[in-house]
């Protein structure tokens, strides 16, 4: 019951976020964002015609209630039609947003695992050469560009000047086989580049907890380090790791697959909204955007919730 | 009480002049004798020098030139060839070493005053009403999904070369802030806050003159953290065509370089990348040696 109180407070708070997102992405996309009357029509078209297409596509309603018009659209989750193509956004969502699951959950799980591990293994060789080899090579992923990252493996990896075993670009897949050939560099390539990043915060994390006055009272009990490992120190450390990886999901859904997805021409989300920005395809734009905050808050919240399991002290005011 | 001022420096004045120790003098102690904290600062120095130097117009003045044959190897004339047009590759990569350190200044100077102000009267009035208006925006802008919120700025903005600056500012600033907002809110419990507004000392001259001055550490690190953070979005925006409008950059080389690679001519690409590593990874090891020489606390 206080739990149900706790996350209904929560999605209160969650709603300015919400209207602060969709208002600002709003002014910024749809009302500053680029004219399509003119792609719509034909050569020389009457005053008429252009007037009807600026009613079709809303631009002669007032800001507000296109605004209005836009969190009605959010709330009943029906987006209208592409101004490019005519497909329903939500038909359009439906399709892409599978592909980009696809394309980018197995790089970031292996990121994070990778990541705890390789953290743990340099926490415990903490200041000897193990440790200071894992710390450089994180250094160094940090420092590389995804960018580099992308084009290099797809040179080595795709390309007949490299290995040239997988497929350079595109998305084909009607098997599991297929989906190993297309995923697997895109996956090596945002493991390589999550990896230093990850594995510095995670160490980070996990050193500060191994200096805790129980960690070491256990350690004065005889505790064996799997144990000390597991119990003592991983779950203290849940809460900053578990933050982390809440808040990474909705940027990476769509900011972390668009370089991938353009570059590897591979039909996503990602690559749809960007090219929605830069022709000006309105409806999958709000679409995008604001489905992007709502995802956001509900991160927040169930983040909040989960601290709230994790660690038993958190106050649920 | 001046009079008495006076006297007390005299005193000390007449002493022998000893070394202060603050966190400062500390900081600069521990950052000398850090080995590879100066050796990447000599590099980021290194850098910086070429960016003057072009800047100056000393060197580098050719990148625009494509008087030279297509996809020359290396040789005296073109130290590391030419690409698909006949430029020189070596003179863009020195030509846009000034274009990363634009950007990395420009925006680090300005998300750095930015989110130290708004940070700072975020903190000092914690749970007030001018807090969660500044918190409420700063939520909202880390919700926005970043390219998205530069391409649309771009287009917003359409025409001003500077876009991608203004986008890269109104979202860097948030990390800044959240970092200030902590400390001071920390610092506005301290004696020394109290003191001076016992003695009747104005609000904003408590904010800017007492409390964010003692933040200075967290903002220069913060500085070159999106310093480097900067230099990395503006290559992948260049690629995705929002970047640099007006000059060269690595991301502008390495998106042309992305047909040359097919086509098995890696100079520009490697050039590129590597001027690009080498600058990134030299500023992320100067900003960890700086980290460590300013935060006493921090965990090694």
């Amino acid at each position: 019951m206080e739990m149900l109180q706790y996350t209904l407070r929560k999605l209160i708070t969650g709603i300015p976020l919400v209207l602060g997102v969709t208002l600002i992405s709003f002014v910024l996309m749809v009302y500053f964002g680029p004219d399509k009357t003119y792609d719509l029509l034909g050569k020389n078209p009457t005053p008429e015609e252009i007037a009807q297409v600026r009613h079709q596509l809303g631009y002669d309603q007032p800001f507000v209630v296109r605004y209005l018009d836009y969190l009605r659209e959010l709330v009943t989750l029906d987006f209208g039609y592409s101004d490019s193509s005519g497909e329903r956004v939500g038909s359009i969502l439906k399709r892409t947003i599978p592909v980009s699951l696809a394309v980018i959950l197995p790089g970031f799980i292996l990121g994070n695992l990778l990541g705890v591990v390789l953290a743990l293994v340099a926490a415990y060789h903490r200041g000897g050469w193990i440790d200071k080899l894992i710390m450089a090579g994180s250094v160094v992923g940090m420092s590389v560009s995804f960018l580099i990252v992308i084009i290099a493996f797809q040179v080595i990896f795709s390309s007949s000047y490299g290995l040239n075993w997988f497929p350079v670009l595109g998305w084909d897949v009607y098997s599991f086989w297929d989906y190993l050939r297309y995923v697997t560099v895109p996956t090596l390539a945002s493991v390589f580049v999550a990896l230093g990043y990850n594995t510095r915060f995670y160490r980070a994390v996990i050193v500060e907890e191994m200096g805790r006055d129980h960690v070491r009272t256990a350690r004065a009990y005889g505790a064996s380090p799997a144990e000390l490992l597991f119990k003592s120190i991983l779950k203290n450390s849940l809460i900053p790791i578990i933050t982390r990886i809440m808040f990474s999901i909705p940027l990476v859904v769509v900011s972390g697959s668009l370089l991938i997805e353009s570059y590897f021409g591979i039909p996503g989300v990602g690559k749809v909204a960007f090219d929605a920005i830069t022709t000006g395809d309105q409806p999958i734009l709000k679409a995008v955007v604001g489905l992007t905050a709502v995802l956001f808050v509900v991160v927040l919240i169930i983040n909040d919730i989960l601290y709230k399991v994790v660690d038993p002290r958190v106050s649920l005011k | 009480m001046s009079q008495a001022n006076t006297g007390c420096a005299v005193e000390v004045a007449a002493e022998e002049p000893r070394a202060r120790e603050s966190l400062w003098s500390k900081a600069l102690y521990k950052f000398m004798h850090d080995r590879m904290g100066m050796w990447s600062l000599a590099v980021v120095a290194l850098y910086g020098i070429i960016a003057l130097g072009v800047w100056a117009g000393l060197w580098g003045q050719g990148w625009s030139a494509n008087d030279g044959p297509m996809w020359a190897p290396p040789s005296s004339e073109y130290w590391l060839g030419t690409n698909i047009i006949g430029q020189d590759i070596f003179q863009r990569a020195i030509f846009s070493t000034k274009t990363a350190f634009e950007v990395g200044l420009v925006v680090a100077v300005l998300s750095t005053i930015l989110g130290g102000l708004l940070g700072a009267l975020s903190g000092f009035f914690s749970n007030r009403w001018a807090d969660e208006l500044i918190l409420w925006l700063m939520g909202v802008l880390d919700s926005i999904p970043f390219y998205l919120f530069v391409a649309a700025i771009a287009f917003a903005l359409s025409g001003f070369p500077y876009a991608m600056h203004v986008a890269m500012v109104l979202t860097f600033w948030t990390a800044t802030a959240r970092l200030v907002r902590g400390e001071v809110i920390k610092l506005k419990n301290f004696e020394f806050v109290e003191a001076a507004r016992a003695i009747g000392v104005p609000q904003f001259t408590i904010i800017f003159r007492h409390i964010l001055p003692n933040t200075f550490h967290i903002l220069l690190v913060q500085a070159t953290i999106v310093f480097v953070g900067a230099i990395k979005s503006e290559v992948i925006l260049s690629f995705l065509g929002l970047g640099v409008k007006n000059g060269v950059s690595w991301g502008l080389m390495i998106a042309e370089s992305t047909q040359e690679v097919q086509a098995g001519h890696f100079s520009n690409f490697i050039t590129a990348s590597a001027f690009l590593f080498v600058l990134v990874m030299a500023f992320n090891m100067f900003s960890d040696a700086l980290q460590d020489a300013l935060d006493p606390k921090k965990v090694q």
